[in-house]
């Protein structure tokens, strides 16, 4: 039996880097980055129906966060109707905890109802679902955004062993507790649980979502996250891939795809001399798909005010091509200190002289410290003055 | 700069005129109103800025009437390396025309022309200050804006820098550039805030942004949040309408079977309540006879009472008459007393009085004893007195007399011894007793007895019958002899003269007259001590005959005078006891008395009191008469009894009902149902409520699924998160340039400051000329002058006079003028200014004008006036007449006009109107 296991489609999702407008005309993804990377979530969705149409699953089984909110608009939910159409492959969707099946759940919602293709189906009631002949999925949705207890340890302890001949795929949607060692968190998913039902049977496939990165358990590969099929997060370790699960009664045969296409990148760069910036004018320069990656950067060193006159340029120069590019300040220690240079390019005398040279002396001292950035500020205008 | 010549053609109404200028000092262009004095200024400004082709309003009228010429204006001048002459015409047949004369030769037409020119200028001369040191025509000699000229700003850099090189800007190629850069400083910072400090600009686009975002990221929060209580409350409300409807399905069955109960009870308690209606009111009914037959029995008692009540008044009544007539015996009796007590009391008192004047009279009588005898003493003492006094007055010796006998007679002594010492002596013894007689006196001699005598004079001894010897002594002893003799008869003398017959005559009346002395002494003392208390006898006599006659008034008695006080002081106690007890029998009299009052008083009472009993009880008496008439006692007593019993029967019916019911508890069975009834509806309350609020609750959940919350939130955040980044970064640009503008100013503020000495310096220099040596100036940082300060008097320079403003304001473009560099100075020009300076300032203004020009090198200054004395002052002034210039044929009209000036209009043959120029100027 073949199927393809996805989660985190997370649709509806925006990234305030990815650019902003005015909030009044909100209803939909803002900014041009912004629609574009909205636009990419339901290709992901639609190369992923793409690959289970040639592939001949079962179904696709999208193991929770179909959506990023319940709260999401129409727009939203009629969008992910339509990627949800463009293939045949029968659908499962499970309530995760970003859409989890309470009083607001979107899949229960009318305009969602309304309209999903006939394919679709919400497995928003937990337990057992016959979904094809010989194939049953355990559904443990989300029934609130705070669950008090593992959902899916609680549907693997109500099971029997899967009669012969059927094949049990639990569909659950959490971390396991091996992967996020929180004592506090009580939903956490019993691994000892998930690895006994496999063991005796109930079960022979485990299906997750929630961390968007593909991950497989080293115990039992049958134990698997299929991460998000589109990045969400420069965090993320290795996101866009769908899987493709071959599945008997003993072993499951997995193949990755890939569907996502953005990347989010973080740089870690030494700024101090002029070839330090022409190696980060070049590593950028150098990238791929530009208008897809959103860049972090990560800057340490120190800079003079030439120095950092140049590198404003250089961002601002590439900060049009990439989708997102932006200093990650909390992480980043680039201090601006004016050097001798600096003043002589100035070329100043007299009175503006005098003035140049306290400023000079201000951003200098401040450079100790947490200083005077007024001072700084004002030279590089100074500097922009006098250029003009 | 420096003008060495103008010519103007078909300029306004000069047909054609050069004027050639002094190269150095000034120079005054005199000429009458419309000579063409300012024609030729604006013909220098056309000649620099307007285009060959240029049509603009003053070129047009430039364009003299009827000719069929157009302006023309041509110039020499010289400027840093460049000396070229330049000549523009406009509108016909427009031409420029340019020829370099220095550094190198070179020419150039047209628009190329124009533009060599505004080159040169532009690179050699401060044409700003050109204009700026310009004082027109008909405007107020003010103050020039000299501040930022950047002429006069190098040399005053230069002046301020000069000796001491303080501020450290020497080497300024382009100092042009600093300013520009202040300016551009400010628009930069206007960008972002006003003058005033407001945000403006960007900087207020920012803050809007940013507040709206603000605002608009809390509308969608505080929506998202509320769905999101939506979400708990909907499961919160699906558990509790669940509990509460099960609630309600089994308190249902409960209520049905307490109903049913209640109902039953309700008909036997109905039947209780009539019984207790009836036994109620049989107990209304006895309590009433009661009533009336108690009311009975206080009526009988209360008329029985009255009657006691008459009796006792009337006894009352009684027994207070005996007391009465004892109070008024008793009053009768205490008065009686009273009289005979107050009797008593005169005569014991007057036993008192005769008892006191007798002590009196028996001490007058004791006194006057005692004054007789003292008066028989007085008279004894003054006899005595008088006798001793006479004795005194009677003694011829005192103690100096007696002193001098007594020296007389040892003198004597002393002569009969020493007589006798030197005398024979004659001794006689007899063996037998023998009577000698010796100068006549028997001296009778002892047996064996010796006597000797001496022989001082002649002495003669005899025995009487038997014998006479007369014995004589020598010569020697008879002087002896009279000395003796003299000696004795000098105390004879003295004797006499004192009244004594001898010495011891002499010391026995002065012995009586000591003892009479003394006696004196004693009978004053005893007069002293009898008259104490008095002046003199008289006043003593005067008390005896005052004590005598008061006795002759006292009785006669005894003088027992201890016998006497017992006697008065014995009389006086009685007479104070009789006092005492008159007045306790007053008191006794008065307390009788009172109690008289009272007792009548009492009478009186008493009898009211007995009248109205008896009237009381007559009418208790009539009232119980008539009652006994409708009802007798008996009656009423027998319907009590009756009534009494029915209600007892009725009271018993009902208890017996009651306990019956009782058994039942009706109480606990209605207290249920009624419960139970409350509880059903506060259930069904609860439920009604309940799905009210989940009800609510979904439509707003499903209203809310379709606003898109999250999107808008996400939305208002990235929005947020942009608009304080831009905030933020404009935020940041804004106090750079304020920072900047603000260091810029400052540092441009300190070094105007150094400008303003030299500046100051120079102007007060030309300024003293007129004003005179006490004068001081203030000068701010943008070379303006504040105040004036002169014999120690300051005024603001806006509060001056016209003249002084204008006088100051030609000093500090003077100033100017001769402070600027040569190679960057441009002419003064003053047109017709000085119209409010008196002629004493006049002429101290012309040693102005030669004070700022003297400097070598210093700028031009051109003077145009039609007023040419106001000028006359100015030493080192070249002056040039100017004349109209006109057409020949235009020349008839105007000489009717201008009669005066024709004789200096010069033929028109010459190609313009050249006039005759001084080559140098003249020395002052
Ligand atoms: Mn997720």
């Amino acid at each position: 039996m073949r199927f393809v296991h996805t989660a985190d489609w997370q649709l509806g999702m925006t990234r305030r880097y990815l650019g902003a407008r005015p909030a009044r005309e909100a209803g939909g993804p803002t900014g041009e980055a912004q629609a574009r990377f909205a636009e990419a979530r339901l290709d992901a969705v639609r190369a992923l129906g793409r690959i289970a149409d040639e592939a001949d699953a079962a179904f696709v089984l999208v193991c929770g966060d179909v959506f990023e909110s319940n709260l999401v608009g129409p727009e939203v939910v009629a969008r992910a109707c339509e990627a949800l159409g463009s293939f045949r492959t029968p659908v499962l969707l499970l309530p995760g905890n970003h859409d989890p099946a309470d009083a607001s759940c979107l899949l229960r919602r009318p305009d969602f109802v309304r309209r999903r293709p006939p394919h679709v189906t919400v497995l928003d009631t937990p337990g057992v679902h016959a979904v094809a002949p010989g194939v049953e999925v355990v559904a443990a949705p989300w029934r609130s955004k705070h669950p008090l207890s593992d959902l899916v340890g609680e549907q693997l302890a109500a099971l029997d062993p899967a009669p012969p001949g059927t094949l049990r795929v639990v569909a659950g949607h959490g971390e396991l507790d091996v992967l996020d060692p929180d004592d506090d968190e009580p939903a956490r998913i019993r691994r000892d649980g998930v690895l006994a039902a496999l063991a005796d049977g109930r079960v022979h496939y485990v299906a997750l979502g929630d961390r968007h990165s593909a991950w497989a358990d080293a115990a039992d590969d049958r134990i698997r996250h299929a991460g998000t099929p589109e990045v969400t997060d420069f965090d993320e370790v290795d996101p866009g891939h769908v899987l493709v699960v071959d599945l008997d009664e003993h072993a499951a045969r997995v193949r990755t795809e890939t569907v996502g296409r953005w990347r989010f990148v973080r740089h870690y760069a030494a700024l101090d001399t002029d070839a330090d910036l022409d190696a980060l004018d070049a590593w950028l320069a150098a990238r791929a798909d530009k208008e897809r990656t959103a860049v972090r950067l990560v800057l340490r060193g120190t800079l003079s005010l030439r120095q950092r006159t140049r590198l404003d340029e250089l961002l601002g120069g590439h900060g049009h091509a990439f989708a997102s590019l932006e200093i990650l300040e909390p992480h980043s220690d680039l201090a601006t200190v004016p050097d001798d240079a600096d003043l002589d390019a100035l070329d100043l005398h007299g009175f503006a002289a005098d003035a140049a040279a306290e400023l000079f002396a201000a951003a200098g001292r401040a450079s100790e410290g947490a200083g005077d950035v007024e001072a700084r500020d004002a030279l590089r205008l100074l500097h922009r003055l006098v250029g003009s | 700069m420096r003008l060495h010549r103008i010519r103007l053609r078909d300029f306004r109404g000069v047909h054609d005129r050069e004027i050639t200028l002094a190269e150095h000092g000034v120079t005054v262009l005199q000429g009458d109103n419309e000579v063409g004095k300012t024609s030729t200024l604006a013909a220098l400004d056309l000649l620099f800025d307007a285009a060959d082709s240029s049509r603009r309003a003053e070129i047009r009228h430039a364009q003299p009437a009827g000719v069929d010429a157009g302006p023309e204006v041509e110039a020499e001048v010289s400027t840093g390396p460049y000396r070229f002459v330049y000549r523009k015409r406009w509108l016909r047949r427009p031409s420029t025309e340019l020829s370099v004369l220095e550094p190198a030769r070179q020419q150039f037409t047209g628009a190329e022309a124009h533009a060599r020119v505004t080159a040169m200028l532009d690179e050699t001369m401060d044409r700003v200050l050109w204009r700026t040191l310009r004082v027109e025509q008909h405007t107020a000699v003010g103050q020039a804006d000299l501040g930022g000229q950047d002429a006069l700003t190098r040399a005053l850099d230069r002046a301020a820098s000069g000796p001491t090189g303080a501020t450290g800007s020497t080497a300024r190629p382009d100092p042009s550039v600093d300013d520009g850069l202040v300016a551009r400083a400010a628009d930069e910072l206007r960008r972002y805030r006003t003058p005033s400090g407001r945000a403006t600009g960007e900087l207020r686009a920012a803050e809007v942004r940013r507040a709206d975002a603000e605002a608009e990221h809390e509308r969608c929060r505080a929506a998202l949040e509320a769905v999101e209580r939506d979400v708990a409350a909907r499961d919160r409300l699906d558990a509790e309408l669940a509990g509460v409807r099960a609630r309600r399905r089994a308190h249902g069955d409960e209520v049905a079977e307490l109903e049913d109960r209640w109902a039953a009870l309700q008909s036997r308690l109905r039947e209780v309540d009539a019984a207790r209606g009836r036994a109620v009111l049989a107990r209304e009914r006895a309590e009433a006879a009661r009533e009336r037959r108690e009311a009975r029995d206080a009526l009988v008692a209360a008329a029985e009472a009255d009657a006691a009540a008459a009796e006792t008044a009337a006894a009352a009544v009684a027994a207070h008459e005996a007391e009465h007539a004892a109070a008024h015996d008793e009053r009768d009796a205490r008065r009686g007393a009273d009289t005979a007590a107050r009797a008593d009391a005169v005569a014991a008192r007057r036993a008192a009085d005769a008892a006191a004047r007798a002590v009196t009279a028996a001490r007058d009588r004791a006194e006057l004893a005692d004054l007789t005898e003292r008066l028989r003493r007085v008279a004894e003492a003054q006899a005595g007195l008088d006798a001793a006094e006479r004795v005194l007055a009677d003694t011829t010796v005192d103690e100096d007399a007696l002193a001098e006998l007594e020296h007389l007679a040892r003198d004597l002594l002393r002569a009969e011894a020493a007589r006798d010492a030197a005398a024979a002596r004659v001794e006689l013894t007899a063996p037998a007793p023998l009577t000698v007689v010796v100068d006549g006196e028997e001296v009778p001699l002892g047996p064996g007895e010796t006597r000797t005598l001496p022989v001082a004079g002649a002495r003669a001894l005899s025995v009487p019958g038997v014998l006479d010897v007369r014995v004589r002594p020598g010569l020697d002893e008879a002087g002896r002899d009279d000395a003796v003799r003299e000696r004795a008869r000098e105390l004879a003398d003295a004797c006499e003269e004192r009244g004594v017959a001898d010495l011891e005559a002499a010391r026995a009346a002065l012995r009586a007259a000591d003892d009479a002395a003394r006696r004196v002494e004693e009978h004053r003392a005893a007069l002293a001590r009898e008259l104490v208390g008095h002046d003199h006898a008289a006043a003593l006599r005067a008390a005896h005959d005052a004590v005598r006659r008061r006795l002759d008034d006292a009785p006669a008695g005894q003088d027992d005078l201890a016998a006497l006080h017992t006697a008065a002081d014995e009389a006086l106690a009685a007479a104070e006891e009789a006092a005492n007890r008159a007045e306790e029998a007053d008191a006794a009299c008065r307390t009788a008395e009172d109690a008289v009052r009272k007792a009548d008083t009492r009478a009186a009472v008493l009898a009211e009191r007995a009248a109205d009993a008896r009237h009381a009880h007559t009418r208790r008496v009539e009232e119980l008469r008539a009652a006994r008439a409708e009802e007798p006692d008996a009656a009423l007593a027998t319907a009590e009894h009756e009534r009494l019993t029915r209600a007892r029967e009725a009271e018993r019916e009902h208890e017996a009902l009651a306990a019956a019911l009782a058994g039942d508890d009706p109480d606990t069975v209605e207290a249920r149902v009624v419960n139970a009834r409350a509880v059903a509806e506060r259930l069904a309350g609860e439920v009604a409520r309940l799905e009210r609020e989940h009800a609510e609750t979904t439509g707003r959940l499903q209203a809310a699924g379709h606003q898109g919350w999250h999107d808008q939130l996400a939305a208002a955040e990235a929005e947020l998160d942009a608009a304080v980044r831009e905030h933020e970064a404009v935020t940041r640009r804004s106090s750079a340039a304020r920072r900047l503008h603000e260091s810029l100013t400052r540092h441009r503020d300190r070094v105007r400051r150094s400008y303003v000495a030299p500046f100051r310096a120079q102007v007060e220099r030309l300024a003293r000329i007129v004003f005179g040596p006490t004068l001081s100036l203030e000068i701010d940082e943008d070379l303006r002058i504040t105040h004036r300060t002169l014999d120690g008097t300051t005024v603001a320079f806006g509060a001056l006079s016209s003249g002084a403003q204008e006088q100051l304001g030609l000093c500090a473009r003077l100033a100017c003028a001769a402070l600027v560099d040569p190679a960057d100075g441009v002419p003064v020009v003053i047109d017709d200014a000085l119209g409010h300076t008196d002629p004493e300032r006049l002429a101290r203004l012309g040693a102005v004008f030669t004070a700022a020009t003297a400097a070598a090198g210093a700028a031009q200054v051109v003077v145009l006036t039609c007023t040419p004395e106001r000028y006359h002052g100015i030493g080192a002034a070249t002056v040039v007449p100017l004349a109209p210039s006109r057409r020949p044929r235009e020349r008839g009209a105007s000489d009717r006009a201008a009669p005066v000036h024709v004789a200096d209009d010069v033929p028109a043959a010459t190609p313009g109107t050249v006039l005759d120029l001084p080559r140098a100027p003249r020395a002052g």
